[in-house]
């Protein structure tokens, strides 16, 4: 093991990849190292930025060469380059100069990697996941600066942080809420690091557990002692191996460098978009045989795992938690202070996860991707998101909601053949198949949505019934799963109900919906 | 144990479940009600409540405005409920908008309106919504005119389900007609989880489960049997006991309220009837608990994975064992 930084060295070359091009990947970094030379190599993960990948990027003394969709012979060259002593820099996509050293990835003045503020994302695609060595140069790790009182708490609650995604229990709410109500409830509290995510929209948890694990790791940590906790569980998805693996190492390098005593345990849970709810997840870190969401109140913060107090945030959450325990200025939004992450995918060429300033609009994130076909609308907030013509809406969470979208991080991008009855009635169904099963509103409520959005096709466009029974789903469904579910459904009714009355009368104007 | 020999031979291997092993199926909820004793207003009128209280319980205690249906809730044994699953008993609070009476702490200085039109509407359509997945041919059901779910409908005033009712008898679960005891009308299941409770929480049996998701939740076996008859049931009868609808009734009683009108019955209200091999076997026994052969495997489980090099360059073990 390495035990100097990568950001260390002065002649590096990075192949970073994320887990949808690692065998790629792979290949390019054996590629990089078989020229015989004192070049120092990493494999680093993703930027977030799909469609750069392999991204190669090779830095001399304070100055970087990005080489995006890599060949092995042109990493072969960058690397023997380097060697010499010379940075290549013939059909690089961009060229930096920056600080010697820079313990995050420096970005280029235009294309995908300058979109929006790379701080949560600084060190992904630049520092070795795994490697305290490499965190350490951005920062000192803030668990060890916390203590048992209530300082970290004071300071989470001066800094206004609102919780990250769907998987949060302080979903878009004050963070110090969730955190004051674990430390009053009775019992030995734990902290959860809720990473399962099966809607593939929304990819920034998953990137960062595989590019960064230590940005959320170390900032749980930080919250397990502020709070007493005995021990952590990271909870991820079955099918996310490789984010699997780096947080076991990532995390067993963090006890090792910072010899703290609270076990970080990983749990493996369904892929299945329900089990990343908040109660279910914690169902399935129980190992209950049948998931189903919890009732409450008293929520997860006085009854999560085994009934113990319960602290749940994304790694999205601790990731801002651990800028306002670093001392960071969080900027942006007063209502919503900090960055937040946005995939942009849909109809694009290749999804890419950007950070935007709570204080831009979602529309800074666009240039990260290259579109398809156009942009009729956008999905915002994941399978279950709100439906926009528009994207001149704040990437804050009250921002956001205002405008009546999700807040699950994902920009989906829609072209102009999508039909919106069409997309209505797919999430729709997504719901029926997917809900737990337990309440009314949820399970019996998405059947008769799906049915009514059918009789659309059949010329009823019942839009009074549909409204109600949106309003009964979003207000009295069990969990947050239910209460989601009708927000497609609502937001294409609003924004495209020329379309719905159009296919009542037998007529598709994106021409996409076959009557037969 | 007894030192009578008589109880030693009979009772050599405990044929118990032991609590730990009963896997319900169901969710960890935490205990509901109000953690002390509070006084609050409901439509206007002041109640005070003991530590324990939910706002039902406050619901209760006065007249109110709006009818509070709460059809899933059971309050005749403490270790039944409150499931909150079929949100008929919604009211809106000043504190905390529309929230499910049945569970909701009964805080002290709340204020509660039965009839605020969000409240109304919620309870309407969740009715409607049961209505909707429910084989409403009352008159060939065991438990005509003694249904919670007949009599909430009938307090609702119900005159037309909006979404319908369960009509197509091809979309009908067979009749289990397998216990001599139990009859099983999934059909006319609410999914209330009384009889799951009453399995396992009171009787500590561990026969009955909430298995499935979706579409396809439905009561059924911890041991997976398909039927009553294979299950590990002991036919103590408290699942029916606590049934609000006909989905669980007394094998006695299931045509007790039929109108003798020729071929109508019960049994072909539905398409199918499983179990029929173990007719006119009155007095045979289940399996009772031969083994514990239970289906309830944890969804998740704890990584098992190594780490790779801290470089991140592991090209092997992709995948978990």
């Amino acid at each position: 093991m390495e035990r100097e930084a990568i950001t260390e060295g002065t002649t590096t070359v990075r192949v970073a990849a994320g887990s949808a091009n690692r065998p790629r990947g792979e290949e390019l970094f054996r590629a990089a190292r078989e020229p015989e030379s004192s070049v120092a190599s990493a494999a680093v993960g993703s930027t977030g930025i799909e469609g750069l990948e392999p991204l190669v990027a090779a830095t001399l003394d304070g100055e970087t060469a990005f080489f995006a969709r890599c060949s092995t012979d042109r990493v072969r060259s960058v690397a023997a380059a380097l060697g010499d002593g010379t940075l290549p820099t013939d059909g690089a996509t961009a060229v930096v100069e920056h600080e010697p050293r820079v313990a995050t990835l420096p970005t280029p003045e235009d294309g995908p990697l300058a979109v929006g503020d790379r701080v949560v994302l600084g060190g992904c695609g630049w520092r070795r996941p795994t490697s305290v060595d490499d965190y350490q140069a951005v920062r000192s790790p803030v668990a060890p600066s916390v203590d048992r009182s209530r300082e970290a708490t004071a300071r989470i609650d001066e800094a206004g942080l609102r919780g990250r995604g769907r998987g949060d229990v302080a979903a878009d709410a004050p963070v110090v809420e969730h955190w004051e109500a674990v430390a009053a409830a009775d019992g030995d509290p734990i902290v959860v690091v809720n990473a399962n995510e099966a809607d593939p929209r929304a990819a920034a948890d998953r990137l960062l557990l595989e590019s960064d694990p230590l940005v959320a790791l170390d900032p749980a940590l930080a919250a397990a002692v502020a709070l007493d906790a005995t021990d952590i569980v990271v909870y991820v998805n079955e099918t996310e191996t490789l984010a699997h693996r780096r947080v076991r190492a990532a995390a067993d390098a963090l006890a090792d460098e910072l010899r703290m005593d609270v076990p970080i345990r990983i749990v493996a849970g369904p892929d299945e978009y329900k089990t990343g709810e908040p109660t279910m997840a914690l169902e399935a870190i129980e190992g209950n045989h049948r998931i189903e969401a919890r009732r409450g109140p008293p929520g997860p913060s006085e009854h999560g795992v085994d009934g113990r107090p319960t602290l749940v945030h994304t790694p999205r959450t601790f990731a801002q938690v651990g800028r306002v325990l670093a001392g960071e200025d969080m900027t942006g939004a007063s209502s919503d202070p900090g960055t937040r992450l946005f995939t942009v995918a849909g109809d694009v060429d290749a999804p890419a996860t950007v950070e935007l300033s709570t204080g831009a609009t979602l529309d800074a994130a666009l240039p990260a991707v290259e579109t398809v076909e156009g942009r009729k609308a956008a999905c915002v907030g994941g399978v279950f998101g709100g439906l926009t013509r528009s994207l001149d809406v704040p990437a804050s969470a009250p921002g956001l909601e205002s405008a009546r979208l999700g807040t699950n991080g994902v920009v989906e991008l829609l072209g102009e053949s999508t039909c919106m009855v069409a997309l209505a009635g797919s999430r729709a169904t997504f719901a029926r198949e997917e809900n737990c099963g337990r309440c009314v509103p949820c399970r019996e409520g998405s059947t008769q949505l799906v049915g009514l959005l059918r009789d659309v096709y059949d010329g009823e466009f019942a839009d009074g019934m549909l409204r109600e029974l949106l309003r009964v789903v979003r207000e009295t469904s069990l969990c947050e799963f239910g209460r989601d579910a009708a927000r497609p459904v609502t937001t294409a009714m609003e924004a495209f109900e020329t379309e719905f009355t159009a296919h009542a009368a037998g007529r598709c104007p994106a021409g996409t919906c076959n009557r037969s | 144990m007894s030192t009578d020999p008589i109880w030693e031979n009979s009772h050599t291997e405990p044929d118990v479940p032991l609590a730990e092993d009963i896997a319900p199926g169901t969710a960890n909820d935490p205990v509901a009600g109000a953690s002390e004793a509070a006084t609050l207003t409901v439509d206007g009128q002041q109640v005070a409540t003991q530590a324990g209280a939910t706002l039902l319980d406050a619901c209760e205690a006065v007249s109110t405005d709006g009818e509070v249906l709460a059809l899933c809730s059971y309050d005749d044994e403490e270790l039944i409920g409150p499931r909150s699953e079929c949100r008929t008993c919604m009211v809106e609070t000043e504190e905390h908008g529309v929230v499910p009476s049945c569970s909701f702490p009964a805080e002290d200085g709340m204020s509660v309106s039965t009839d605020a039109a969000a409240a109304s509407e919620a309870r309407d359509v969740n009715l409607d919504l049961l209505l909707s997945d429910h084989n409403l041919l009352c008159t060939t059901c065991g438990a005509n005119g003694r249904c919670d779910l007949q009599d909430v409908s009938i307090q609702n005033e119900v005159v037309e389900p909006r979404y319908g009712v369960m009509h197509d008898r091809s979309e009908l679960e067979p009749l289990d007609d397998s216990s001599p005891f139990i009859q099983i009308d999934r059909n006319k299941c609410i999914l209330c989880n009384r009889c799951v409770e009453a399995c396992n929480d009171v009787q500590v049996e561990g026969v009955l489960r909430m298995e499935g998701s979706g579409e396809d939740t439905r009561i059924g076996f911890q041991s997976g049997a398909e039927t009553m008859m294979d299950s590990t049931c002991v036919s103590c009868g408290h699942c029916a006991t606590v049934c609000p609808t006909g989905a669980l009734v007394e094998q006695g009683l299931v045509d007790a309220t039929t109108l003798p009108i020729p071929g109508f019955t019960h049994k072909n209200s539905a398409e199918g009837i499983v179990g029929e091999d173990y007719e006119h076997q009155p007095g045979q026994m289940t399996p009772m608990k031969r083994e514990l052969d239970t289906q309830n495997e944890p969804r998740a489980s704890a990584s098992t994975v190594e780490g790779d090099a801290t470089d991140g360059t592991a090209t092997e073990g992709e995948d978990r064992p």
